[in-house]
């Protein structure tokens, strides 16, 4: 798994309550990403069974029913392991000239 | 009220026309699920203002385009049948180059375009067989590079064989010159990506 920045903040919001299934606009909002980037990530952790979706029971008569997506137990894991290591690999690297690291500073 | 169905149908036919691109057995799917999400967005309680829901509403609408190109299964027209095609011509190929490189150099082992010949066709069949394995990735991406590297050095050295005829010299050319361009392009964009902390990178495999 290549931990780009979308798939970081979708896993974030995913894993800050993994037992919650969320539909794609809560996803969307939660991590701050447009449909055009969040489906395509989706389809892909889908594919690789590190998510799982479930269509919801309409709650009112014509309404369209929504797809949930969750973590399945080896995507929690690894969206875990992947967060983790992602953060620490933010930690080791030195600023760049010009971003000085958060609390350098003052 | 009118307005407000209007908007909402507005951004189904948005929607259908970006489901269109997919393939057929996921195209009814992605569309519910799709056109479900716009209701909620047009009626989303955090946003205050209905003209910014609207507009928040139809752009979701219209990104499912860009969501439906990079979707792996994307599919337009016969595409997906030629690349399948591909799929399974490409490494019988490769597999026909190396044991006919292989009966070559044991014909003539003193050739080195023979051994140029064996090394392209071994790359294409490890690039095939890297492929299923996982699709994207560093060590794919580099066999794809190195195997199109050594079909542009194998036509190289085939066209130096009658170095006057330039005519020899345009399917090198043809192989060589999108990845002299694309390889810098790539690369600029991963900087981009890196500098801006992932915001203008294209998903990519996770």
């Amino acid at each position: 798994m290549r931990m780009t920045g979308p798939l970081e903040r979708v896993l974030g919001a995913f894993v800050a309550d993994p037992a919650v299934p969320r539909y794609g606009y809560d996803l969307m909002k939660a991590a701050g990403l447009p449909s055009g980037t969040l489906y395509p990530l989706l389809a892909r952790l889908e594919h690789q069974k590190l998510v799982a979706s479930a269509w919801e029971t309409p709650q009112q008569e014509g309404q369209r029913p929504r797809k949930y997506y969750q973590l399945t137990g080896e995507g929690i894991r690894i969206a875990r392991l992947e967060l983790a290591q992602a953060s620490a690999r933010r930690r080791r690297a030195p600023a760049r000239p010009g971003h000085p690291a958060p609390g350098s500073l003052g | 009220m009118r307005g407000e169905r209007r908007l909402l149908h507005l951004g189904e036919y948005l929607v259908g026309r970006a489901c269109q691109q997919l393939p057929q057995d996921v195209r009814e799917e992605r569309y519910q699920e799709w056109a479900a999400e716009l209701p909620a967005i047009l009626h989303d309680p955090q946003v205050r203002f209905a003209p910014r829901r609207a507009v928040r509403m139809l752009g979701y609408a219209a990104d499912t385009q860009r969501g439906t190109i990079m979707t792996p299964c994307t599919a337009r027209g016969q595409l997906p049948r030629l690349c399948a095609t591909a799929n399974v011509l490409l490494p019988v190929a490769g597999l026909v180059v190396v044991a006919l490189s292989i009966w070559s150099i044991v014909r003539a082992p003193g050739n080195g375009l023979n051994y140029l010949r064996l090394a392209w066709g071994l790359l294409i069949v490890a690039y095939h067989l890297r492929r299923r394995v996982r699709s994207a990735g560093r060590a794919t991406t580099l066999l794809g590079i190195s195997a199109t590297l050594a079909a542009g050095a194998v036509l190289l050295g085939e066209a130096a064989q009658a170095p006057r005829d330039w005519v020899n010299y345009v399917l090198p050319a043809v192989v060589l010159l999108p990845l002299l361009v694309g390889l810098p392009l790539a690369w600029w964009l991963r900087r981009l990506q890196a500098r801006t902390g992932g915001r203008h990178a294209a998903p990519s495999d996770p």
